[in-house]
């Protein structure tokens, strides 16, 4: 599977990267003043740490498609792949030569993924987008913050615009197996608003349900109690009981076993309408032992938990290693970078994690293979 | 019917065995593809039946929209009846799609089905979700929605530091493993097609959100300097945007971060009457540094609020957007919905009387995903899937 990545900067290069994983040959159409993300701090060594974790498995080719010249390389190399990936803002691409119309003439195998901010029709059409605009517009920053609060943004930038590669990645997936049946390929349209969407499945499904509007719960959660952050004598557990039986073993395991019986509390629905009341006879309780007796005793129990980990604490964790959830790569001149592990763990046909290229190192032998396909295919003709 | 109205996974049957967001999403939107999903519960049944708030007929309205379009069968303990169903069924399938453990899928009479490649049926692809992991010293525990979002460190950039934690409002750590186990059934069936084999793919809740923690995994690796907009927002102060006459708004000028900027903050600012900042020292000319995640966007953003105070959210998202830059206001949901934006796209669609749900995520030109109705009620199809497959009650 061969793949063709015009994208800059995240919610598009990071299709590629996960395509790349999953075994895909994936070549990096850059321009020669760079992916923005090479600049967007932090540096490590001096290149852009997003660059670097973006634009795993890939070929680095640079091409300046403003010259009629690289245009035609890139169409050309366009011609030989099985997904092409763009995200450049509404209508440009169409000008550059570059459009579904003029790639599907050329190869209409091709699974055309077109990455936007606010979809491709519409009034905001050609509005730019980012991360933290997203996760205003599409009202995810309303999900979070205390009780009371009104909102509050994710600090954490760039998960929508990943949550849009993930989404166009499912697309992509979705018809390449169409393709298998009906020989053609065909026009992804992926905005970030649908994807922000996507990752808000169940809040959004509730909305749609009851017409009540979702609204934060600091650590707790509308549909289950006790589902949240209880503050122990030294820090917090987070603990959640889905179901009667979780329930049980959590009032078994904090020695409070009468409350499994306590009609208020007798089922999930109950719970949630009795939230204080249980709130006030389980956070004493909580709070009067360490947190790490909390987690032997719920974890003895059955009972879902866990403590909070920084940075530090997760690049060395056992059980993050031991399942390849993060990876170190060897990145040469930018030193040794941490990445998330694959997302899936494939027994049969298991996907690596290879470093970003450097900019343009694989330019010349990539065209000299187009060269070469070209040649077989004029000799074939 | 044309082989563009044939839908992608026509022929595919799904078994799922799951509870919760993260395989019954997997497995819905598989449905919305064209797959026959046949849902198995045991004892009483996925935990989201139970979870509020509910629609008017009392059922769930989360598990709704988890199992729409999918027929259910249950399976009681110790039924040997049960278990030759689920036997039957699997044998059937092409996919299973479960978050059970090795030892819960053999006491169902399914041993071996979660092997690398399944022995008594080498076809099948079978996707298997843990909280934390098949492998390690914690596999097998279990870890909630918010258990994950705070073991992957998702905690701890909403909030403010030494207060409670408070958690993504979204299911982030179900929602993103379901897409990425629709992916990996997608792709292990693409796979498939080469030379018919199918095999076990592992997911995670945990391994989920640290795949799309990436950009922060690689920022802290070993960074030349911690000023970056994106380091450092564990320790920062909630972030709600600039206050208006009505809903806070985000804006940027100058991309994101990082870019050369957009010439047209100097005339957003004549033009809604802060032409001051022009010769404020502390501004740039170019809004790079100033808003958006610009590193002095929070220090200086009383000066913007003095005077966005006096408009409407609209009105300088407008001026924004006219002059070159990005923006939007903190809409909420209900807002969202009214947006001509969300209307244009077709984002949600009706699938009851009075039930809608979100469209398939991505708009495809010749594959039309079918957004069914009606969920399953506990152990609904027991009898019929049992006759279906040549099972005498």
């Amino acid at each position: 599977l061969r793949v063709v990545d015009v994208s800059i900067m995240a919610a598009g290069p990071w299709v590629g990267a996960l395509l790349g994983q999953l075994g895909a040959e994936v070549i990096k159409i850059e321009p020669p003043a760079g992916d923005g993300t090479r600049w967007v701090e932090p540096l490590q060594r001096g290149m852009g740490t997003n660059y670097m974790c973006l634009n795993l498995n890939k070929k680095g080719v640079v091409l300046d498609l403003k010259s009629a010249t690289d245009r035609q390389v890139a169409l050309d190399l366009a011609a030989t792949a099985d997904v092409f990936i763009q995200n450049f803002r509404g209508g440009v691409i169409d000008r550059l030569g570059l459009g579904y119309a003029a790639l599907c003439a050329a190869n209409p195998r091709i699974v055309y993924c077109s990455v936007s901010g606010f979809g491709e029709s519409g009034p905001l059409a050609k509005e730019a987008c980012a991360d933290f605009i997203m996760q205003a517009y599409s009202a995810f920053a309303r999900l979070n913050g205390r009780p009371g609060d009104e909102l509050e943004a994710f600090r954490f930038t760039g998960f929508i615009d990943l949550t849009t590669s993930v989404v166009a990645t499912e697309g992509v997936l979705a018809a390449l197996l169409e393709r298998e049946s009906t020989g053609v390929g065909q026009k992804l349209e992926v905005s970030m608003l649908q994807a922000a969407l996507e990752m808000q499945y169940t809040r959004v499904a509730e909305m749609l349900a009851t017409a009540t509007a979702p609204r934060p719960l600091g650590s707790q959660s509308a549909g289950l109690m006790p589902d949240g952050a209880y503050a122990t004598l030294d820090g917090e557990v987070f603990v959640t009981a889905h179901d009667n039986a979780q329930w049980s073993a959590f009032c078994a395991a904090i020695e409070r076993p009468e409350l499994a019986h306590d009609a208020r509390f007798a089922t999930n629905a109950r719970r949630v309408e009795n939230r204080a009341a249980l709130d006030a006879l389980v956070v004493p309780v909580i709070r009067a032992r360490p947190m790490i007796w909390w987690m032997r005793a719920f974890e003895r129990h059955g009972v879902p938990c866990a403590l909070a980990q920084h940075f530090e604490a997760l690049r060395y964790n056992a059980q993050v290693r031991d399942n390849g959830m993060v990876a170190d790569v060897d990145t040469g001149d930018w030193g040794r970078l941490v990445v998330g592990g694959l997302p899936w763990k494939f027994a049969a046909t298991p996907g690596a994690i290879e470093p970003s290229p450097r900019p343009g190192a694989d330019t010349e032998a990539v065209l000299a293979d187009l060269t070469h396909r070209q040649a077989a295919r004029a000799r074939s003709a | 019917m044309s082989a563009q109205e044939r839908a992608v996974l026509q022929d595919v049957h799904v078994v799922e065995i799951a509870s919760g967001v993260a395989g019954p999403m997997a497995a819905c939107r598989l449905g919305d593809l064209g797959a026959t999903v046949t849902k198995v519960e045991s004892g009483e049944g996925d935990w989201t039946r139970g979870a509020p708030p509910f629609m008017r007929d009392g059922t769930s309205a989360a598990y709704f929209a988890l199992n729409r379009g999918k027929r259910g069968v249950r399976i009681g303990d110790d039924d040997a009846a049960g278990r030759a169903l689920v036997r039957r069924l699997v044998e059937r399938a092409d996919v299973v799609v479960t978050d059970r453990n090795t030892a819960s899928l053999a006491a169902m009479g399914l041993a071996g089905v979660d092997d690398d490649i399944c022995a008594w049926h080498p076809e099948l692809v079978v996707v298997q979700i843990s909280d934390v992991g098949r492998a390690g010293p914690q596999a097998g525990k279990p870890v909630s929605e918010v258990g994950a979002q705070a073991m992957a460190g998702y905690t701890r950039y909403v909030g403010t530091l030494g207060e409670p934690s408070i958690r993504l409002g979204a299911d982030v750590a179900g929602c993103s493993t379901a897409i990425f186990a629709t992916q990996a059934v997608l792709a292990a069936l693409l796979a498939r097609r080469a030379n018919r084999r199918g095999q076990r793919v592992d997911l995670s809740l945990l391994n989920s959100l640290l795949s799309m923690k990436t950009v922060h995994l690689a920022a802290q690796s070993d960074p030349d300097a911690y000023e970056g907009p994106r380091v450092g927002g564990a320790y920062d102060p909630p972030e709600r945007g600039w206050k208006t006459a009505d809903a806070p708004i985000t804006f940027a000028f100058g991309g994101a971060v990082g870019a050369e900027g957009r010439p047209g903050w100097t005339q957003f600012v004549e033009a809604i009457g802060l032409s001051r900042l022009l010769a404020d020292p502390r501004f740039d000319k170019t809004g790079r540094l100033t808003t958006g995640l610009g590193p002095k966007a929070r220090e200086l953003k009383a000066e913007y609020e003095q005077e966005f105070v006096r408009h409407s959210a609209k009105e300088i998202v407008a001026r924004v957007r006219e002059f070159g830059g990005f923006a939007s206001a903190y809409l909420t949901h209900d807002d969202l919905f009214r947006e001509p934006q969300f209307e244009a796209l077709d984002i949600v669609r009706q699938v009851d009387d009075d039930v809608r749900a979100l469209a398939f995520p991505v708009k495809m030109s010749a594959t039309r995903p079918v957004i069914r109705g009606s969920a399953p009620s506990l152990g609904q199809h027991t009898r019929e899937i049992a006759r279906e497959i040549g099972l005498a009650e």
